[in-house]
């Protein structure tokens, strides 16, 4: 236990560094190396963490050494570890794109702080263990993104973010109140504690659990749909991406709403809608409609849209319904589906927004009736953003397909329980994908180039310069999605060791609470079963 | 106890709702930091309720430290309240900040005329 603090360096760093670069204001050149340096540290941080466990290995930092269920676990596994490694890669990327770009001195140095309180906030959410502590960390990651969002200050982005602020709070407060009602009946906040008295159904006084706990677990499901931008409460999305600036958009596309799945995740299988919670079925039947309407809509309102931007916004909103689909079925390979898709999402949302803000840049426009022939203008740019496109819509060398792949089946698997229709749905999906990137691909890349004079060739020296960070940016987006689909067999294999146990999150718990303290279920005639408690809190039962 | 807080948090929570639904960014901002107050009490209502059944008489404990009471309240809620109260108070110094900001840009804080400024345009032939 003592050597394994150092994981709290990956909240710690990103908070320094953006302590460091508030007081480096005005002097932007440190403010980037800071930034980049701390980053990239990041990203060595989380994938060294990787190396280091095993396939069922978990790291925990107990902070001030309070033993689990009274301190704050700091938690590092597998899922974590993913996560946090593409995340923080996404993050660079973005970060090196955004090196030239104009918002950066709009916002008068605080562009970088902002941009690393995020990271803080963003890993801190996926290292935490407890559930009042998630609160607190998407509080860090939400109150960075309101300032991102209204860096600039135009009339529109105010407005946006009066509707962005509005929504999230409104979602925070549910979400506070959520994690106290859980405390008031479990007695805990902390996942593993949570875990086990869910498994259990018993509170720690040997009480059984209330039925009202699902009432929670929906209220819970609330907020994380809010952030994750499920299907009936998506609406605040596609406006608030459309009016900030391009690398804000791209961080958020690849983070923010990845932050609520990666909540649901978490907290469903194990807590909020375990099989002896799920008999309300609220979580069961609610999660396949917002997964299989959010995919649906979201292609068919792609297809209405007619800026690039919001295109991607709208499919952004439809992929997640993917994400939601395999938490709807909830058996171990459909969230390694999930967790794998994530993954890719996260690097192909980006690299399309970013290549949407080069696209802006090259022909002062994204909207479709105003571009074309950018294929002879950037052929680079068309191929990035043709990878990138093809990951998205899922062809089988690209990621995106991996993802699809194993959720689509796992749903056709288990079509008696009517997953069928989510498959189904799922596949139309693609095809909306196809038929309204295909569009922009159209529209944008080919013809002739609309509005003469108006597109731009990026000829002189300057400018080349100014260029170089995003393609490089772009680039190492596209290499990364590039890998995650040519090496899918190694990378699935770390999600689905990553989603082996969250139904039954035996070494999680042995790992926070110290071993013994998963209560294993002894199966006792056909249908009930009895529970014998290793060493709990609560004693015997 | 417990009853008369859940009263509270209801009739918070209403009002609040109330001033969200309304047209106008003052009165929504108004109503958010209501809802976070509500949220607060309803945290507090978690620690446990100071009335007990002591020797078969309901009786109201008073604060731990003053009576030898033998079932202090559960001081965890409030703890957390103070963290959610430090964060609501940060949001609610942005949104302020906010709002002052959107009032210098455009000299109302009527949501509708703001709204109407940026509805998405919607292709009509390809």
């Amino acid at each position: 236990m003592d050597g394994s603090n150092w994981i709290v360096l990956l909240i710690v760093v990103p908070m320094f560094s953006a302590i460091l670069t508030t007081m480096l204001r005005g002097w932007a050149p440190a403010q980037r190396f800071i930034t980049v340096v701390s980053l990239i540290a990041c990203v060595a941080l989380a994938i060294g963490g990787l190396a280091s466990l095993g396939s069922n290995g978990v790291i925990v930092s107990q902070a001030g050494q309070w033993p689990a269920p009274f301190g704050i676990s700091i938690v590092f596994d597998q899922l974590s570890g993913l996560l946090l490694a593409a995340a923080s890669f996404v993050a660079l990327c973005v970060y090196v794109y955004g090196l030239t770009s104009k918002e950066q001195e709009v916002g008068r140095g605080w562009y970088h702080p902002l941009f690393m309180l995020l990271m803080m906030g963003v890993n801190f959410s996926f290292l935490t263990g407890d559930i009042f502590n998630l609160f607190v960390a998407f509080e860090i990651m939400l109150m960075a993104s309101y300032a991102m969002m209204c860096l600039g200050g135009g009339k529109q982005q105010l407005s946006q973010c009066y509707k962005y602020v509005m929504i999230n709070l409104v979602g925070s407060t549910f979400f506070v109140l959520g994690a106290a009602l859980i405390y008031g009946m479990t007695g805990t906040l902390n996942y593993a504690d949570l875990a086990v008295c869910v498994a259990q159904s018993t509170m720690p006084g040997g009480t059984p659990l209330p039925s009202a706990f699902g009432a929670v677990a929906m209220m819970l499901l609330f907020v994380f749909a809010v952030k994750a931008a499920l299907f009936p409460l998506w609406f605040w999305l596609p406006d608030t991406y459309h009016t900030c600036s391009i690398t804000v958009a791209a961080l958020f596309a690849g983070l923010l709403t990845k932050v609520g799945i990666y909540s649901l995740v978490r907290l469903s299988p194990m807590a909020l809608a375990a099989p002896n919670i799920r008999g309300d079925g609220a979580f069961a039947t609610i999660l396949p409609f917002a997964a299989g309407l959010t995919m649906i809509l979201g292609g068919l309102a792609a297809l209405s849209m007619r800026e690039t931007r919001r295109v991607l916004a709208m499919l952004l909103i439809s992929h997640i319904g993917y994400m939601a689909f395999g938490l709807a079925i909830m058996t171990p390979t459909s969230l390694s589906g999930t967790v794998f898709y994530m993954i890719q999402h996260m690097l192909v949302m980006a690299a399309l927004f970013l290549a949407c803000g080069l696209i802006e840049r090259y022909q002062r426009s994204s909207d479709l009736a105003e571009t074309g022939g950018l294929y002879r203008q950037a052929p680079w740019l068309s191929v990035f953003f043709f990878v990138a496109m093809i990951s998205l819509i899922g062809l089988p060398p690209f990621s995106g397909f991996f993802g699809k792949f194993l959720l689509l089946k796992e749903g056709f698997r288990l079509s008696s329980q009517g997953y069928w229709l989510l498959s189904a749905l799922g596949l139309c999906t693609g095809f909306l994908t196809l038929l309204a990137l295909g569009r922009v691909w159209i529209r944008t890349f080919w013809g002739p180039e609309h509005r003469e004079g108006v597109a731009e060739r990026i000829e002189n020296v300057s400018d080349r310069i100014a260029v170089a960070p995003m393609y490089v940016g772009l680039a190492m987006l596209v290499i990364g999605s590039l890998t995650l689909g040519l090496g899918a067999e190694f990378f699935q294999g770390r999600t689905s060791d990553a989603t082996a146990e969250l139904n039954e999150p035996r070494s999680y718990v042995a790992a926070v609470l110290g071993p013994g303290a998963w209560p294993e279920i002894v199966a006792k005639g056909d249908e009930s079963t009895s529970i014998k408690v290793a060493n709990t809190h609560g004693g015997d039962h | 106890m417990t009853l008369l807080i859940a009263i509270c948090v209801a009739v918070i929570f209403g009002v609040s709702i109330y001033l969200l639904l309304g047209r106008e960014l003052k009165g929504m901002a108004m109503g958010l930091f209501l809802l976070s107050h509500g949220a607060n009490l309803g945290i507090l209502a978690m620690s446990g309720q100071p009335l007990r059944v002591v020797e078969e008489k309901t009786v109201l404990l008073g604060p731990p430290i003053l009576t030898q009471a033998s079932i202090p309240v559960d001081p965890l809620p409030q703890a957390l309240i103070l963290t959610a109260i430090v964060i609501s108070f940060a949001v609610t110094a942005f949104l302020l900040t906010l709002l002052v900001a959107t009032y210098r840009r455009v000299n109302h804080l009527a949501a509708d005329e703001l709204a109407n400024d940026d509805r998405p345009t919607v292709l009509t032939t390809l």
